[in-house]
């Protein structure tokens, strides 16, 4: 670590937990995020912050007008640039040292699982369901540990998966995927923006202390965010014996 | 007993949480629904199951079936998976 480094993220390497040896560990850490909206943006922001060595974004969307009320990686002179460009420009103007992948796509079968194979850590910060199942899918069968985020109206709900845990649950032992299950989108059911920050810098903190190896992550527990009396409940998540993905 | 509501379903209660009455599970979700018409169906299907989408939690841990018995002090927590990100 040179000595710009040592200065840059001194902050972490005063803290025990972390020290030199935890912030080599940022630096040598590859995260994939999937999604860069009000989730992903401030997931990255505190990544690439944090000295992350490689960043990999994906996102098929371009910024829109709409999307600047929450997605704070994007700028108003964003609109209508593809997400992950958006991203990148941002995060290279923070953090120039951090290697940042865009891929401008919807990330689906092969393409999906081989990046997954590549992470050292996921972040779910997607939109929708189909997204949701599949990462978790793939995440499994990489045995990858899986941060998943979600939020809505004032709602938000945050946990870890991770399947090199055998008797941790994934996102399939606590929500079946369904034919008839409908996505709730913030454009139609509106969002509180920061509740999309708080959650969205939770899940880079558990990604980062994964990574580093401290604390205890959120393994088969949800915590469950009520942005209008801005309380927390944690709920126990157990793994399902006859899951689908993880049981086989 | 105390029932936090998501918040896909105040719009029922107009409230993030609820009282209800029953000595099991089930009862007590129909109870809520004599007190907010409508609210159970979002929960538990025509087939008498917990819809793909919502789980229920009984003081923090998985709910074993809405025959299990419930207590007075216990606290519901009906959980909707989102989407949104």
């Amino acid at each position: 670590m040179t000595d710009d480094e040592l200065l840059r993220y001194s902050r972490h390497i005063l803290l025990p937990e972390i020290d030199i040896a935890g912030q080599d560990a940022i630096r040598g850490a590859r995260v994939l995020i999937i999604g860069i909206g009000g989730l992903g943006s401030p997931a990255a922001l505190y990544l690439a912050s944090a000295g992350i060595g490689t960043i990999v974004l994906a996102d098929g969307d371009t910024v829109d007008l709409t999307n600047l009320q929450r997605q704070i990686l994007h700028r108003t002179d964003s609109v209508g640039l593809a997400k992950v460009e958006s991203g990148r420009r941002t995060i290279c103007e923070i953090n120039p040292t951090c290697n940042v992948i865009a891929i401008a796509e919807r990330l689906e079968g092969e393409a999906l699982t081989a990046q997954i194979a590549l992470a050292d850590v996921v972040l779910d910060c997607s939109d929708n369901f189909a997204t949701r199942h599949a990462v978790n899918r793939a995440c499994v069968a990489k045995r990858k540990p899986l941060v998943s985020g979600a939020a809505i109206r004032f709602d938000g709900q945050i946990s870890v998966f991770d399947s090199r845990q055998t008797d941790a649950p994934c996102y399939e032992c606590l929500f079946p995927e369904g034919e008839n299950v409908e996505d709730v989108r913030c454009a139609t059911m509106g969002v509180f923006a920061p509740i999309t920050g708080i959650i969205g810098a939770m899940q880079a903190a558990e990604a980062l202390k994964l990574i580093v190896g401290c604390g205890v992550p959120l393994t088969g527990r949800l915590e469950l965010l009520d942005g209008t009396s801005m309380t927390w409940r944690e709920i126990r998540i157990r793994r399902d014996p006859q899951c689908k993905v993880c049981a086989q | 007993m105390k029932v936090l509501i998501p918040g896909a379903l105040r719009s029922y209660t107009q409230s993030h949480e609820a009282a209800a009455h029953g000595a099991t599970l089930d009862e007590a979700l129909e109870d809520l629904d004599r007190q907010y018409p409508g609210i159970r169906f979002r929960v538990i299907d025509e087939q008498g199951k917990v819809r793909r989408h919502i789980r229920i939690f009984v003081n923090g841990a998985s709910a074993e079936s809405l025959s299990m018995h419930m207590q007075p002090s216990d606290e519901v927590i009906l959980v909707q998976a989102l989407s949104g990100g």
